[in-house]
């Protein structure tokens, strides 16, 4: 094969792999079902989850030889993005990216890899802390004689997770371990947000967990897994992007006032293409950014991609929903009309692992950094 | 003769990289402003004698017959080192046309001449009336024996006052229904009682474009191109590489090397609002680059590119804007000042680099233009 042959051959699989994952999705009610699990109190639906896990979507980036399909972060940003254009509620980007990214890096044996590529379970991830002020704080949370003791913040997925993989502190470093999610003395309290899904909020006391890696290798893992899902979560803006694009092109082409379609006049033509072309340049930045994450192995290197991901993805989602707002008037404002529940998860989404100022800080850091370096 | 399409893009890069870095005069290195053709004749020579004048044309007419993804490195490699693209509107512009509208005597006659730079040309379209809506040109050109008599004014012509030959869009019939209809393609020399040219002075001070009145000037029937009153169809059909090249990084990312050396010379990255700003923008160039890739790949699967890559112009010019400000603020107090800024060991032309990214909006269909144009053929909005 050339290398135009490979390239090509690359490019079929994902189009293929999106067209499944689009298609599964659409037959099961495209946004109507996000809206739906909403009203019904926010969750997400387990048998979607299964039908993911059939479709081989969380075990995408996964090796083979660990049971996955090993096509890489690419192919888990094609996934992510069908994610985003139906704003789906289940925890794709967060199994991927973080519950698959820490166990494959850590404990590739461990049963519940299977079980998450399965989609027979679903495990939240806990390493954030929050301070006495309320912001982000340095982790206090203690893992002792196989008990853990704290709390941990912002848990995304925590609302009907089987478990939690928490990183806590024990005497000689830290620890990653798993605690089901019916233990003893761990109370979970729910922040709900804008899309209607749930932070969790965890506090342990004496709460029974099982190590599964300890030392210096559970940092790195995380910053690689946390690097990883935050590019994935930029993937997942950008089909969310996408999508209230189009939706808001439909609504310009059909609503007419002054006797002729509102996306006759100029003013709204202009804007549109200027979300067209944020669109368009977000895509192509953070499909870049996923592949070059899949060809680099030095976590120093990708992280900084990932934040040049998450930073565009973020900048973009932000323009696009809030003008889609605006351009479709009062409806716009409505609970009634889908466009509103695109901004919502687009507000979800930004806060998650860091939004575009925070991204260029960390970004442009690194860049400094290398600079000093050389 | 060289085969350069057979090479592997990698190979090709490599040997233009060569010829630039080992010929290319170091004094003409990203040259601020447009050169007179004596200033870079040495230039020209050189690259006339290894028979890249004309990267894009045919072989048989003595260019180098690049695909467009081999194009492409071509000018990137040219934009990477600075070199000067000379006086090349007879290559860009008019070759092309005689190439692919011309008579065998126009081919043999007007090609050579181009490559050699014995005739030096300049574009005639614009007029006071005619600048978006360029259909409403009103330069008139009669038949008149063996000659067309033109009269009327051309604007904004870049280097007409160094330019042997002006190609220009004239009206041949005043009553054709539609203002598109009645449009020519004509040839005309600019040494001639008829012709005056009259320099106008730019915002930054240079003489770069001029006004062209015509006034019962003459040129031969054998120049006109194409079918008389098709002009305005082969003017049209010209522009689709020219979309893509146009919205090449090249622009802004020179300007953001220059910012970043000349911030970090002037310590304005202590400030984290700039920091963040500078980050913004270095984004903003970066996410253009890959969409840019994305383009140039489907020119290299050898499709040909639709209506929507000129978004890249878009992008890439207000960007190129965006950066040269942040020069002006790292500037400070000299933010105001003409000429270079020595700082360090660099020297940064604050102002230049803002007075060049001004027209980048304006030219080549302004960005307004541009977006009238993605709104219809692109998102199929009405009207
Ligand atoms: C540095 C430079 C070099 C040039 N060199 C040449 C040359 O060599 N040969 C040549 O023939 N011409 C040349 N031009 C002219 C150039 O092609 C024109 O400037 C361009 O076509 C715009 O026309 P105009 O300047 O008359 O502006 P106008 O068309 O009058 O436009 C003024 C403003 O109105 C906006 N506008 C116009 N129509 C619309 C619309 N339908 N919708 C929304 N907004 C609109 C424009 O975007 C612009 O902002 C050059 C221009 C510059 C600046």
């Amino acid at each position: 094969m050339t290398q135009t042959d490979i390239l090509s051959s690359e490019q079929e699989d994902l189009r293929l792999l999106r067209e499944s994952v689009r298609t599964l999705f659409e037959r099961a009610g495209g946004s109507d079902r996000a809206r739906q699990l909403r009203d019904a109190g926010g969750g997400f639906d387990p048998e979607m989850v299964r039908e993911l896990a059939e479709a081989g979507v969380f075990g995408v980036a996964v090796p083979e030889d660990q049971g996955g399909l090993g096509m890489g972060l690419a192919a888990g940003g094609v996934i992510a993005e069908e994610v985003g254009r139906v704003i789906a509620p289940e925890p794709v980007v967060s199994t991927i990216g973080l519950s698959l990214g820490l166990l494959r890096r850590l404990c590739p044996d461990h049963p519940k890899m299977a079980q998450l590529i399965g989609g027979e379970i679903s495990l939240a991830v806990a390493w954030q802390e929050r301070g006495p002020d309320g912001a982000p704080a340095d982790a206090t949370c203690r893992y002792a004689d196989g008990k853990l003791t704290g709390g941990k913040a912002w848990v995304v997925g925590a609302i009907g997770s089987h478990g939690f993989l928490v990183v806590a502190e024990q005497d000689d470093g830290p620890v990653l371990v798993l605690a089901e999610a019916d233990a003893q003395g761990l109370v979970i309290d729910k922040r709900t947000q804008a899309d209607g899904s749930s932070l969790g909020e965890l506090s342990f006391s004496g709460t029974p967990a099982a190590e599964l890696a300890s030392s210096g290798a559970v940092l790195t893992a995380l910053a690689e897994a946390v690097a990883d899902a935050t590019a994935l979560a930029a993937a997942e803006l950008v089909g969310l992007s996408e999508r209230a694009f189009e939706i808001t092109l439909d609504y310009i082409k059909t609503r007419e006032q002054f006797d002729k379609p509102i996306g006759s006049f100029q003013v709204i033509q202009h804007r549109a293409v200027d979300l067209n072309v944020m669109c368009e340049v977000a895509q192509a930045g953070v499909r870049e950014a996923l592949a070059q994450m899949d060809s680099e192995t030095d976590p120093k290197v990708r992280a900084p991609i990932a934040s040049r991901a998450k930073a565009r993805a973020v900048t973009a989602a932000k323009k696009i929903t809030r003008d889609a707002i605006q351009l479709h008037g009062a409806v716009g404002y409505t609970d009634e009309f889908d466009i509103g529940l695109y901004l919502n998860r687009a507000l979800v989404l930004s806060a998650w692992l860091g939004d575009d100022a925070y991204h260029r800080r960390i970004w442009f850091e690194a860049r400094e950094a290398e600079g000093a370096a050389q | 003769m060289t085969d350069w399409n057979a090479m592997t893009d990698a190979e090709f890069r490599k040997e233009v990289r060569q010829f630039f870095e080992a010929e290319y005069p170091e004094e003409l290195r990203h040259l601020p402003h447009r050169p007179k053709f004596a200033e870079i004749e040495h230039w020209h020579r050189k690259l006339h004698a290894k028979g890249w004048v004309a990267p894009a044309w045919p072989a048989e007419f003595g260019g180098m017959g690049l695909n467009a993804a081999k194009l492409l490195i071509f000018y990137e490699e040219q934009q990477r080192w600075g070199v000067n693209r000379g006086r090349d509107m007879g290559v860009q512009m008019v070759g092309p046309l005689i190439i692919k509208f011309g008579t065998q005597e126009q081919k043999d006659y007007w090609l050579p001449r181009i490559l050699s730079c014995e005739d030096i040309w300049c574009q005639g379209y614009s007029e006071p009336g005619a600048g978006s809506d360029l259909a409403n040109l009103r330069t008139r050109a009669e038949i008149d024996g063996d000659d067309f008599v033109i009269n009327g004014q051309k604007i904004w012509t870049t280097m007409a006052h160094d330019a042997t030959h002006i190609f220009m869009l004239v009206r041949t019939d005043p009553d054709a229904p539609k203002k598109q209809q009645g449009i020519s393609f004509l040839l005309a020399p600019m040494d001639q009682p008829g012709v005056e040219v009259r320099t106008i002075t730019t915002l930054s001070g240079e003489t770069e474009f001029c006004e062209v009145f015509f006034d019962n000037a003459r040129t031969p029937r054998e120049n006109l191109v194409g079918e008389l009153n098709k002009g305005w169809t082969m003017a049209k059909a010209l522009l689709s590489f020219e979309r893509i090249f146009i919205g090449s990084p090249s622009l802004a990312q020179n300007a953001l090397g220059q910012l970043e050396s000349f911030a970090r010379g002037r310590g304005a990255f202590d400030d984290p609002v700039f920091r963040d700003r500078f980050a913004q923008a270095a984004l903003d160039v970066e996410d253009h680059a890959a969409l840019y890739a994305r383009f140039a790949d489907q020119l290299k699967r050898g499709e040909t590119l639709g209506a929507d890559v000129s978004m890249l112009k878009i992008w890439v010019t207000e960007c190129f804007q965006r950066i040269t400000e942040l020069m002006i603020e790292a500037a400070g107090p000299d933010g105001g000042s003409i000429g270079p800024l020595q700082v360090g060991n660099v020297s940064v032309d604050v102002l230049a680099s803002f007075y060049k990214a001004r027209p980048t909006t304006i030219y080549g269909g302004s960005n307004e233009i541009q977006r009238n144009i993605l709104s219809k053929a692109v998102l199929g909005l009405p009207g």
